[in-house]
């Protein structure tokens, strides 16, 4: 369970942004999908510093969630579904293509000219990405998957999720150019060893 | 402007048939659209749905073949409006999303019906009928942000609030309640037929909508509140559908719903704000035109009337879709209370009310307001958009 923010109106949930009780692994993975739509609109909304935290918190959260879905979810999917290793080679091919547009966004200043067209090419690829992941892998993960299953699947991602803080940190990172392939794939490492630590698969 | 469709050729029958590539459609973008862009297109695939299933009921009541056929052609036409239509909405995507669009469709075209309308009676229709789907759209809205994180907020866009109306467990009557006292064809307002057929047009793919989806959720609290919403649709279109006078002819009805289909083909060209989407506004128009003026023959051929006499002698003013926050407060302060009674409207729960209740409800919390209990133990909270204040009943705001 995650601590609760202040609320005066209804305000946009982050990931972990909730007291469910995360012991299903899709449903996790359904509200994450959210999180990281949420984050688009953010990016979409602000200018300058804001939308550059902003964008660097989306780039986390997409690192970390994909990463817990290809350690998590994709070799169950692969394993336990008939078909499944089709499915996820489909989900795996967009997943990398995602990541080409992310790295070429990567290597631009948020306020660049260029920025905004590439971004909304990255969301619909991302959002078409989450709703086939929903609609022919998660739906048979849940078919196939006992109760146990689905919560340690949920505790794995849920550990991957505590890697990327997704709230506004204004000011800790602005202006650093962070964002560069390095950082984000030694967050994916650490997402890796998190996932795999909670799995107990280390 | 006027405009009179019984003066108007539009496009020859014989060139109105499309090929796929004609009927692959660009689809919206869901993130970016004009929320109300999304809802004149949920509008018109109600309204060419209730077309095709009129003339299929039409059809099983006709003996002359040559009719029939006749009809089978228009019929298919139809179908492939309604496939451009529905098929704008993007694969991408959820139920969840689509059902809060088809909730603001119902609150915000039904506000602004019963604003124009000229029949009191019809008009307190109106009025009931839409504080029970705001009622939905909150309680939906509420569904999203627990299963998709997400805000109603983000598909409503700040044109329509998002808090409680007169509270769904309380839309449950007896079934004998939600029959309506009919119009009279031959002295009502030709605008109070549209009107009727209108939302009871919406009101029905709302129903068909809810039954055919509601069970492809896996949550067990989405599936439930589904079938509670569901059967609330069915008391809709019981209500609406009784407002149509059930002494106008088979033909008469065939001209209405074409007529219809150009009135709001017309309005919604006149206000779109996606050009690809106008451009096929405008295309239905040219074709409705056309089925209008085949209507008219039959029914000449058939009634031995004039068409002229039962319609419009020129388009309404167009259906218009625009917040209706002002409209809607005002009803919550004065309207939240009321049930039905027979044909019309009393403030106290009677017995046969009560007796529906009780046995609807079986003694526990109906899925309408377990949903609030699950969303409150999620997020210690509920989700509302009051952008004009807080709500106007003091007994509706939030604890």
């Amino acid at each position: 369970m995650s601590e609760m923010p202040e609320m005066s109106g209804p305000r946009t949930p982050h990931a972990g942004d909730d007291m469910a009780k995360d012991d299903d692994v899709v449903a996790l993975l359904m509200r994450q999908h959210g999180d990281i739509r949420n984050l688009f609109d953010e990016v979409e909304a602000t200018k300058g510093e804001e939308r550059g935290d902003a964008f660097r918190r989306l780039v986390r959260l997409l690192a970390v969630h994909e990463t817990a879905e290809e350690e998590v979810v994709h070799p169950f999917a692969r394993r336990a579904l008939p078909g499944g290793k089709q499915v996820v080679k489909e989900r795996l091919a967009e997943e990398k293509a995602a990541k080409e547009t992310l790295a070429a966004l990567d290597e631009l200043d948020t306020d660049d000219p260029k920025f905004m067209p590439q971004l909304l090419k990255l969301r619909r690829d991302v959002q078409a990405h989450a709703r086939a992941e929903e609609r022919y892998e998660f739906i048979h993960i849940r078919r196939s998957a006992d109760v146990a299953g689905l919560a340690v699947m949920a505790k794995a991602v849920k550990a991957a999720e505590t890697m990327a803080p997704t709230r506004p940190h204004p000011g800790v990172e602005s202006g650093a150019k962070n964002m560069a392939l390095g950082p984000v794939a030694a967050l994916m490492d650490r997402t890796k060893d998190a996932v795999r630590k909670a799995m107990g698969k280390d | 402007m006027t405009f009179n469709p019984l003066e108007q050729r539009g496009v020859p029958l014989d060139r109105q048939l499309r090929s796929w590539r004609e009927l692959n459609v660009d689809p919206i973008d869901p993130d970016h659209c004009d929320p109300y862009t999304r809802c004149r297109i949920i509008t018109m695939n109600g309204i060419e749905v209730e077309a095709i299933l009129f003339s299929h009921q039409l059809a099983r009541n006709t003996v002359d073949p040559e009719v029939k056929r006749q009809l089978a052609r228009v019929r298919y036409l139809e179908a492939q409006q309604q496939k451009v239509v529905n098929w704008l909405l993007p694969g991408v995507s959820s139920v969840l999303e689509t059902t809060i669009a088809y909730e603001q469709v119902a609150v915000d075209l039904t506000a602004w019906v019963a604003r124009m309308e000229p029949d009191p009676y019809l008009k307190q229709a109106y009025q009931f009928g839409v504080l029970e789907d705001f009622d939905h759209l909150y309680r939906y809205a509420n569904l999203y942000e627990m299963i998709e994180h997400r805000k109603a907020e983000s598909i409503v866009d700040g044109l329509t609030e998002v808090m409680p109306g007169r509270p769904t467990r309380f839309h449950h009557r007896d079934p004998v309640d939600n029959v309506r006292d009919a119009y009279a064809k031959d002295e009502t307002s030709p605008l109070s037929k549209l009107h009727a057929l209108t939302i009871l047009s919406a009101e029905q793919q709302t129903m068909n909508f809810y039954m055919n989806t509601g069970p492809t959720y896996m949550e067990p609290i989405a599936r439930q509140l589904y079938q509670e919403i569901g059967l609330i649709e069915e008391e809709h279109v019981t209500h609406y559908e009784s407002l149509v006078d059930p002494g106008e002819t088979w033909w008469e009805q065939l001209v209405n719903h074409e007529y219809n289909e150009c009135y709001l083909y017309h309005s919604f060209m006149e206000q779109e704000s996606d050009p690809k989407v106008k451009a096929i506004w405008e295309l239905h128009l040219n074709m409705e035109l056309e089925h209008l003026h085949a209507a008219c023959d039959l029914m000449r051929r058939h009634d031995g009337r004039d068409p002229a006499s039962v319609l419009a002698p020129e388009l309404p003013d167009v259906v218009t879709f625009e917040p209706n926050k002002g409209y809607l407060r005002e009803l919550l302060d004065t309207q939240i209370d009321l049930t039905t009674l027979g044909a019309g409207y009393v403030r106290e729960a009677h017995e046969r009310f009560e007796r529906m209740q009780e046995r609807i409800h079986g003694g526990e919390a109906p899925p309408s307001d377990r949903v609030m209990t699950e969303h409150d133990a999620m997020f210690g909270r509920e989700y509302r958009v009051q952008s004009e204040g807080d709500h106007p009943d003091p007994a509706q705001r939030e604890k």
